[in-house]
């Protein structure tokens, strides 16, 4: 025992003391998370703002009397260009395409007239018909302006002059007041959202931080050939094992908060954009809140998963004769832990068969988010954490197995 | 005490390196039927050209490798069967085995005197000892990256001796160090086999040989083509001196293999 102290003592020591690899593997990671999130929220504002100070052009072609003055009243800023009904719209239709117009409204020949003549079922409608290109953000954003602004208002007004009595269409409202009809667990609620990202991230996190330090950890010891000076000790080999995973265990824990952190941060900083907002981000943060089983639970599971994301890549670091080997042979792990969290994002919400929760890696990401809502019962939790646990186990035998593998060690 | 008996290594070949080897066969056959005794108080030295088969026989010694055939037992203990209780009672210098470049000597040595389950007042003794005679004590602080080829083979000679073993295995011990260390690492294996150590040792240095070992055996192509005292060799080859005596075997022996 004392040995897979010493072993974890020295693996720590040699991490903390040199400066390089702290900031390689702890700020560097973390700062960039940060600044991407920022990055993110700042573009995302941009596009909002910039759409709506963007003055669209929009044509109107065959215009009713009165829609001019209907449609400055409404105060729908934009370029407006009216078009006679016989202009060929060709060309604007083009410059849509291109992004040079935004809109082209087009009202039927005859329209008012036509909904004058109207009088039984059956009797002809006229159409307006809108022309603008989904591709481009301010032209779907100047339609739908124009939708609701002008063409809604100028119905109910055509209406109101046709029947007198507008609310004689109105049979019954829905929801008057719909702040008032939601009933909910504020809880519950503001949790979801954050339900669905925090398995994955935390997942993410932890694999990505016990990569680093797993294949320097042990293939980088092997390449330079400082393993073999503690295969030469007497020592078992399994306390060389443990020690290593312990000492990776406490490492990828700690870039893992640090990484949550500096997510945390970035999120903020990224709803900070839709002003308000961030406190409703950080809110739902403080909203979760655990019982002490549930603390227990979440410790557990995060544990165990460290663990076994630590043994997964020691394994593949084992095998490999190079750090750009096993770096290359753990990508596809990572991908399988990745898409094991992000199925959980899609799935969340609807009730799992307890089977789910003998899947390893997917089983840890659900779990998680049953958590987060409150809803983790004593099954899954022991189910995901049975065989988690024993996945880890056997996985820690076959490292034993490989350290004790002269193939594996020396290449003979 | 180290008894070997008949031991075979044989290596199998990765495509790639029957490429580098330009070889047809898929195995090498790197250590081929060899035996041999070192007794305490006594120095055998491995001696043999380039890819003889030394260093891979060291390795089996020092529990790194297992026999293909054949056994191998230190101190009555078998290599395979027993290698933790074996490797409590040698060490083992080799130019693949390194230290951590990231700690000091002094780190490293206290390290492994606390994996062989010394206590600090012992690890302390041993060091103000070693340090001391190998001239370590200046540069013990050190990061070991930051120090010469010479230093850093004095450092790893140091920390192997942490245990006090009772059999020092030594892969070309002098390899990269000047004259006067080297003849301090030599004085020191003297002491040792004073002690009643018993030491093994490969070189392909043969004055060291000559001067050092009690006992030689020297390697041609994996096979043990002669092995006793100096003079033993000198007389059996008709020769004047180890360098004479050993181009005559490696005349003969390779010519045998070609
Ligand atoms: N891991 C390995 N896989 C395959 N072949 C190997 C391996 N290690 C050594 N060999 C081969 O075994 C033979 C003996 O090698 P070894 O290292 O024991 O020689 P040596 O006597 O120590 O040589 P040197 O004096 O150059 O150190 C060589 O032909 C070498 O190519
Ligand atoms: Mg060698």
């Amino acid at each position: 025992m004392s040995a897979v102290k010493n072993i974890l003592v020295k693996e720590l020591t040699r991490v903390f003391t040199d400066k390089k690899l702290v900031f390689s593997l702890f700020v560097m990671p973390g700062l960039l998370i940060m600044i991407m999130y920022s990055l993110m929220g700042r573009l995302a504002t941009n596009m909002v703002n910039d759409i709506e100070k963007n003055i669209p052009k929009v044509y109107i072609q065959n215009a009713p009397e009165g829609f001019d003055e209907l449609v400055s009243s409404m105060g729908y800023e934009a370029e407006i260009t009216p078009l006679v009904l016989s202009h060929n719209i060709e060309d604007i239709k083009a410059d849509i395409k291109s992004g040079d117009v935004e809109l082209l409204v087009v009202f039927e020949e005859g329209f008012l007239d036509k909904i004058g003549a109207y009088q039984n079922l059956g009797d002809e409608i006229p159409e307006v018909k809108t022309y603008y290109n989904t591709a481009e953000d301010y032209s779907v954003a100047a339609r739908e302006k124009f939708l609701n602004m002008v063409l809604n208002t100028y119905q109910q007004q055509l209406l109101a002059e046709r029947l007198g009595n507008i609310e004689q269409l109105q049979v019954f409202y829905i929801d008057k007041d719909p702040q008032s009809s939601i009933i909910v667990d504020e809880e519950k609620a503001s949790a979801k959202p954050l339900s669905m990202l925090l398995p994955l991230l935390i997942n993410i996190m932890l694999f990505s931080g016990a990569m680093g330090l797993g294949v320097d950890a042990i293939t980088g010891e092997k390449e330079r050939g400082t393993l073999s000076s503690m295969l030469i000790s007497p020592i078992k080999r399994s306390d060389i094992v443990m020690g290593k995973l312990l000492s990776l265990g406490i490492l990828s824990s700690l870039s893992a908060v640090i990484y949550t952190i500096f997510t945390m941060i970035g999120i903020q900083r990224l709803y900070g954009g839709f002003e308000g907002d961030a406190d409703t981000a950080m809110g739902a943060l403080g909203n979760i809140s655990f019982t002490p089983i549930e603390m227990i639970q979440l410790l557990v599971l995060l544990l165990i998963v460290v663990y076994l994301y630590v043994s997964l890549i020691s394994l593949v670091a084992v095998y490999a004769r190079t750090a750009k080997e096993a770096n290359t042979y753990v990508m596809p792990l990572m991908i399988v832990v990745m898409l094991g969290s992000i199925m959980t994002m899609f799935s969340g919400g609807t009730e799992k068969g307890i089977e789910y929760f003998a899947i390893p890696i997917y089983n840890s990401a659900v779990s998680l988010q049953n958590l987060f809502l409150g809803e983790l019962t004593m099954t899954q939790f022991g189910l995901t954490v049975g065989t988690t646990a024993f996945l880890a186990a056997i996985i820690t035998v076959l490292i034993t197995k490989a350290f004790n593998s002269e193939k594996v060690m020396f290449n003979a | 005490m180290i008894v070997v008996n008949n031991l075979t290594k044989v290596y199998k070949l990765s495509k790639k390196q029957m490429m580098e080897q330009r070889t047809k066969k898929n195995i090498k056959r790197a250590v081929n039927e060899l035996s041999l005794t070192a007794k305490p108080g006594e120095i055998y030295g491995l001696l043999g050209p380039n890819g003889a088969g030394k260093t891979t026989a060291l390795r089996c010694i020092a529990t790194l490798l297992k026999p293909t055939q054949g056994d191998i037992k230190v101190c009555e203990f078998d290599t395979v069967k027993d290698s933790e209780k074996v490797r409590k009672k040698i060490c083992f210098l080799t130019n693949e085995i390194k230290l951590d470049p990231q700690f000091s000597p002094k780190y490293m040595f206290n390290f492994f005197g606390k994996l062989h389950g010394q206590d600090d007042k012992t690890i302390q003794e041993r060091r103000e000892k070693l340090f001391n005679y190998f001239g370590i004590k200046e540069f013990e602080d050190k990061k070991i990256e930051e120090l010469s080829t010479g230093m850093k083979q004095k450092a790893s000679i140091a920390v192997s001796l942490v245990h006090d073993p009772d059999v020092v295995i030594f892969d070309e011990p002098t390899n990269g160090l000047d004259i006067v260390t080297a003849r301090n690492v030599t004085d020191y294996l003297k002491l040792l086999k004073k002690e009643g150590k018993t030491v093994i040792i490969s070189t392909h240095i043969m004055s060291e040989a000559e001067k050092l070992c009690d006992k030689i055996g020297i390697i041609i192509n994996g096979n043990k083509v002669i092995d006793g005292s100096l003079e033993d060799i000198l007389s059996s080859t008709h020769t004047e001196d180890l360098e004479d005596a050993f181009f005559e075997l490696y005349k003969l022996h390779n010519k045998e293999e070609a």
